[in-house]
This record gives structure tokens, C-alpha cells and sequence, in this order.
């Protein structure tokens, strides 16, 4: 097994995995983060025209002015 | 021709039935993604021995390398896509073709910075105007045009035909940027140290490499699932089965 | 010719667009005052030594022909999308594509030929040896139709788009690395007393090649964007 300092090069190395985990963590998790807020604001708007469909059966707990 | 492509395309091609194959594909590739890897990882930076020139400094190739194959293997994948999407216009090639346009752009940036932390200690130098570092750039330059162009439509749908397009004169236009550029590369002889010299290559150094290759294509399908399911839900987002996903998704924890 | 022939529409839409130019002669020296402007603030930026300037003027040359092309490609369809004509000449009878051709070398003529008329000067100015100038101008005549046939397809597919003016810089430049390449790989060859054929024919293959498929990707980008 190799040192973990690489020769005299580990901050090279190193450096270069951190920069592929970085973009690719973010490429990663952008997407999934982006789906999920549509669809919360999606409920959330569906949520309110219900809501203004019928005034008296509101189940959640956003009042209608 | 025949016309099995359209039908077959045309099945997978409906949008909810996508986004569900999508949603169950996608765990499974990026487990397989991380776990070849992590191995391909292990086996490059610790298993591998040292080159007897570039001591361990060319342990980068491992992530270096595969990184510049995907940037042109998403490109190739990208104009496929494209293609699909004027000729047949389905909706759903063009979203898969604007989806990768971003990936591929993350891997040529990846390339670019992994080949200059590379160049810095074997070349002296951050940066040399070195044929491929130079046609990466360029690379990079046409994959951010596409996303620029995109992004610039206020109708998605019409951005996407039209960036598809920029993604077919641009599959033109990267053999020829390559080519040219070697051509002036050559004339003006400038500091021509090769990366992967003709020297010749170990074998517990070539399993590595193409375990991180497969494991970066893994990695690229789930992304690109990834993202086709979020532009669907943006894009349908009128339509009942998005509405009926969005009052789901608030019962139980999204998947 | 009678009037629904294919040349005489060609003509009527070249002269249209000339027509139009001459209309705003004030427009058409833009680019050219522009491309002066630009390069007579390298001797400033660099340093007034002959040596340098000469070893740098071809390349100033060319790039700043090419951002000024830029420059004046970008109304290039805006008039004709925003008052309805283009999709006059969409519906005529003639193929889309030669029309297109015809408002291609329109541009080309108003836009890239005054630019190769004052280049040589810009290139005196910037002590290039005056042996070398027809090779230049040479160069210039095969890479601005170039450029101008690869900015209009552009132009067309971003003619639809909210904001194009940095958008098309960003599309345009790295199609033209080739094109740059091959025009300055043959000045500096000749500037250098060395064969500058090759190049030039490269240039030459690729103007050939973008002259027939310009005008037909330019047509089919302009309904892809004008389809809504």
C-alpha cells in the first residue's frame, strides 16, 4: 500500500478527487432538489385550489381570507 | 426505414410511463456507479504501482482520463438524442438531449481542472496550449453555448429544438476544432510533453481505468435519469399524473 | 425573367437588402470605424515597437474583423422577423434556403467588404511587411463569407430567444477556432516567407462546404425558431 502523501504530490492527488466528488456531488443533487421543490409548490398550489373549490371542507390548515 | 424506431421510441417515449422506469433505474446506477468507483478508486490510488517517471502524480489519469472519455461519449450521446428529437419530434429526446448538455459540461470541467493540477507538477505550468487541453476548452465553450441557448427561450419546447440543433452543428464542428487545432499545434511547436506517452501500460494499471470508465457511464445514467425526471415534472407539470405524483409525494417521503 | 423565377426573387430579395443598407449608410461604416478603433488600441496596450506589432498584426487583423462581423451580425433577421417578411419568404414559392443565400451575401457584402477594404491599412498601420498584404486579403476573402455564413445560421437560431447579443458571441466563437486557425496559420506562413497553400486551402475546402450547407441549416434553423 501506497503513502498516503503521494510522493511529494499528494496535494495534486488529492485536490483532483475532491474536485471530481465536488462537481459531481452538486450535479448529483440539483436535479433531485429541483424535482422536489416542483412538486412541493405543485401540492401546495392544488392544495389551495381545493381549498377555494370548497370553502367549508378545509383539511389543511392554510384559511381562506 | 423501419419503423420499429418510432413505435419503440414511442412507447418508452410517454412521459409518465419514463419517469417511473427512470425513477426505479436510477438508485441502481448510481449504487453501481459509487461502488465501481470506490473499487476503481482503490485500485488506482493504492494498489497501483508508481510510474517509474511521473512517480505518483500520474495517479490522476484515473480520474483525468475517464472524465475527458465521457466528455465527448456525452456529446456523442447528446447529438444521438438530438437527432431523434428533430427528426421524429419526440419531446422526450429533446429533454434527454438538454439533460446531458449540462453533465457533459460538469466532466469537460472535471478534465480541464484535473488536467491542470496534472500539468502543474509535470509541466511546470498550469496551463500550456497543449492540442487536447486546447480542444477540451473549446469543448467546454460549445457545451455552455448549448445550455446558454436553451435557457435563453421563453418556451422551453422551442429552446430545446433549437439548442438540438446547435448540438448537431456543433457534432460537425468538434472533429474539425480537433483537427485544426493539432494542425496549429504542430506548426507552432510549443511545449509538446504527451500526456499518455507511447510508454508502455501496466495491466494493474488498465483495470482501474476501466472500471472508473464504467463506473462514470453508471454515473451518467442515473444523473441523466435524474434530471429528465425533474425537467418532466416541470415540463407536464399541468397534466394529470404530475398532479396526482404531487399529492402523493406529500403522504409519504419522497423517493 | 419573369417574376415568380427563382432568380429573379433571388434578385429582388439582394436588392432589397442592399437597398435597405444604403438606407442606413451610417450603420454600414459602424463595423469598419469599430475594427479601426479596436486596432489602434493595441500599439497602446503593447507598446509602439515595430518588431512586436508586425509579429502580432495578422492575428489583430483577423480577430478584430471577427468581432466586428459579430457586431453587425446581430440584427441581421431582427427587422425582417419583427415586421413580418421572413414569414413572407417562408411561405413563397422559392426555397427558403436560396433566399436566405440571398440575405447571407447581402450581409456579406455591406458587413465583410468594407471591412477587407480598410484591413490592409489597419495592417499598415500595425507595420505589416506590405509583401504579405494580398495574402492577407486573400485570407480575409475565404474567412468572412465563412463567418458570415456560420453567424447568420446562428442569428436565425436565436431569433426567438429573449436576449441574443452575448448569447451569440458564446455560440459563434468556438465554431470559429478553425476558421482563425487556418487564416492565420496562411498569413503568418506567408508573413514568414514559408509555402502558405496549405492553409489556404483548407479555408478554401470549408467555405466550399459552408456556401452549400449554410444556406439550407440556416433555413432550417429559421423555422425551427420562427415555429411556435
Amino acid at each position: 500500500m501506497t503513502d498516503l502523501g503521494m510522493g511529494h504530490y499528494g496535494l495534486y492527488v488529492w485536490s483532483s478527487l475532491a474536485i471530481f466528488a465536488v462537481v459531481l456531488l452538486i450535479d448529483t443533487l440539483v436535479p433531485l432538489a429541483r424535482r422536489r421543490r416542483h412538486l412541493r409548490d405543485l401540492h401546495a398550489r392544488l392544495a389551495r385550489q381545493q381549498n377555494r373549490r370548497r370553502p367549508g371542507t378545509a383539511s389543511n390548515h392554510e384559511s381562506h381570507p | 426505414m423501419a419503423n420499429w424506431v418510432p413505435l419503440w421510441l414511442h412507447r418508452l417515449g410517454s412521459p409518465p410511463v419514463f419517469y417511473r422506469f427512470a425513477g426505479a433505474v436510477r438508485p441502481w446506477a448510481l449504487g453501481l456507479a459509487i461502488a465501481l468507483g470506490a473499487v476503481a478508486l482503490y485500485g488506482g490510488l493504492f494498489v497501483a504501482p508508481a510510474d517509474y517517471q511521473q512517480g505518483d502524480a500520474y495517479r490522476i489519469i484515473f480520474i483525468h482520463v475517464p472524465s475527458a472519455w465521457m466528455s465527448l461519449f456525452i456529446y456523442g450521446a447528446m447529438a444521438l438524442a438530438a437527432f431523434i428529437g428533430l427528426v421524429w419530434r419526440i419531446k422526450l429526446a429533446e429533454t434527454v438531449a438538454m439533460a446531458s448538455a449540462p453533465i457533459g459540461a460538469a466532466f469537460t470541467l472535471i478534465t480541464l481542472a484535473t488536467g491542470s493540477l496534472w500539468g502543474k507538477p509535470m509541466w511546470g505550468t498550469w496551463w500550456t496550449w497543449d492540442a487536447r487541453l486546447t480542444s477540451e476548452l473549446v469543448l467546454l465553450f460549445i457545451y455552455l453555448g448549448i445550455i446558454g441557448l436553451h435557457h435563453a427561450f421563453e418556451d422551453r419546447r422551442q429552446g430545446a429544438r433549437a439548442a438540438s440543433f446547435l448540438v448537431l452543428i456543433g457534432a460537425v464542428n468538434v472533429p474539425i476544432v480537433h483537427f485544426s487545432v493539432n494542425w496549429w499545434n504542430t506548426l507552432h511547436q510549443g511545449a509538446t510533453v504527451r500526456l499518455l506517452g507511447p510508454s508502455h501500460i501496466d495491466a494493474s494499471m488498465i483495470w482501474p481505468l476501466l472500471t472508473m470508465m464504467a463506473a462514470t457511464k453508471c454515473y451518467y445514467v442515473s444523473s441523466l435519469f435524474a434530471r429528465v425526471r425533474a425537467d418532466l415534472v416541470v415540463a407536464e407539470g399541468g397534466k394529470g399524473w404530475v398532479r396526482d405524483l404531487a399529492l402523493d409525494d406529500a403522504k409519504d417521503a419522497p423517493a | 425573367m419573369t417574376p415568380g423565377h427563382l432568380g429573379a426573387a433571388c434578385a429582388a430579395v439582394l436588392r432589397r437588402d442592399l437597398l435597405l443598407a444604403w438606407r442606413r449608410r451610417g450603420d454600414v461604416a459602424m463595423p469598419v470605424l469599430y475594427a479601426l478603433i479596436v486596432g489602434t488600441l493595441f500599439p497602446f496596450a503593447i507598446g509602439p515597437e515595430p518588431a512586436l506589432l508586425a509579429r502580432i498584426a495578422a492575428g489583430v487583423v483577423l480577430v478584430t474583423v471577427l468581432l466586428s462581423i459579430l457586431l453587425s451580425l446581430d440584427g441581421l433577421f431582427r427587422a425582417d422577423i419583427e415586421d413580418g417578411s421572413m414569414e413572407q419568404l417562408m411561405l413563397a414559392p422559392q426555397p427558403l434556403a436560396m433566399l436566405v443565400g440571398m440575405k447571407m451575401l447581402a450581409h456579406w457584402i455591406t458587413a465583410a467588404l468594407p471591412l477587407i477594404v480598410v484591413a490592409p491599412v489597419l495592417a499598415s498601420m500595425l507595420h505589416f511587411p506590405a509583401t504579405a498584404i494580398p495574402v492577407l486579403i486573400l485570407a480575409l476573402a475565404l474567412a468572412t463569407p465563412l463567418l458570415s455564413v456560420l453567424g447568420a445560421v446562428l442569428v436565425a437560431l436565436a431569433g426567438g430567444a429573449r436576449r441574443s447579443g452575448m448569447l451569440l458571441a458564446l455560440m459563434l466563437l468556438p465554431l470559429c477556432v478553425p476558421v482563425v486557425i487556418f487564416a492565420a496559420g496562411a498569413v503568418s506562413a506567408a508573413q514568414q516567407g514559408l509555402p502558405w497553400a496549405a492553409p489556404m486551402a483548407w479555408l478554401g475546402a470549408g467555405l466550399a462546404l459552408a456556401v452549400v450547407l449554410g444556406p439550407l441549416a440556416c433555413a432550417a434553423a429559421l423555422r425551427i425558431a420562427m415555429d411556435s
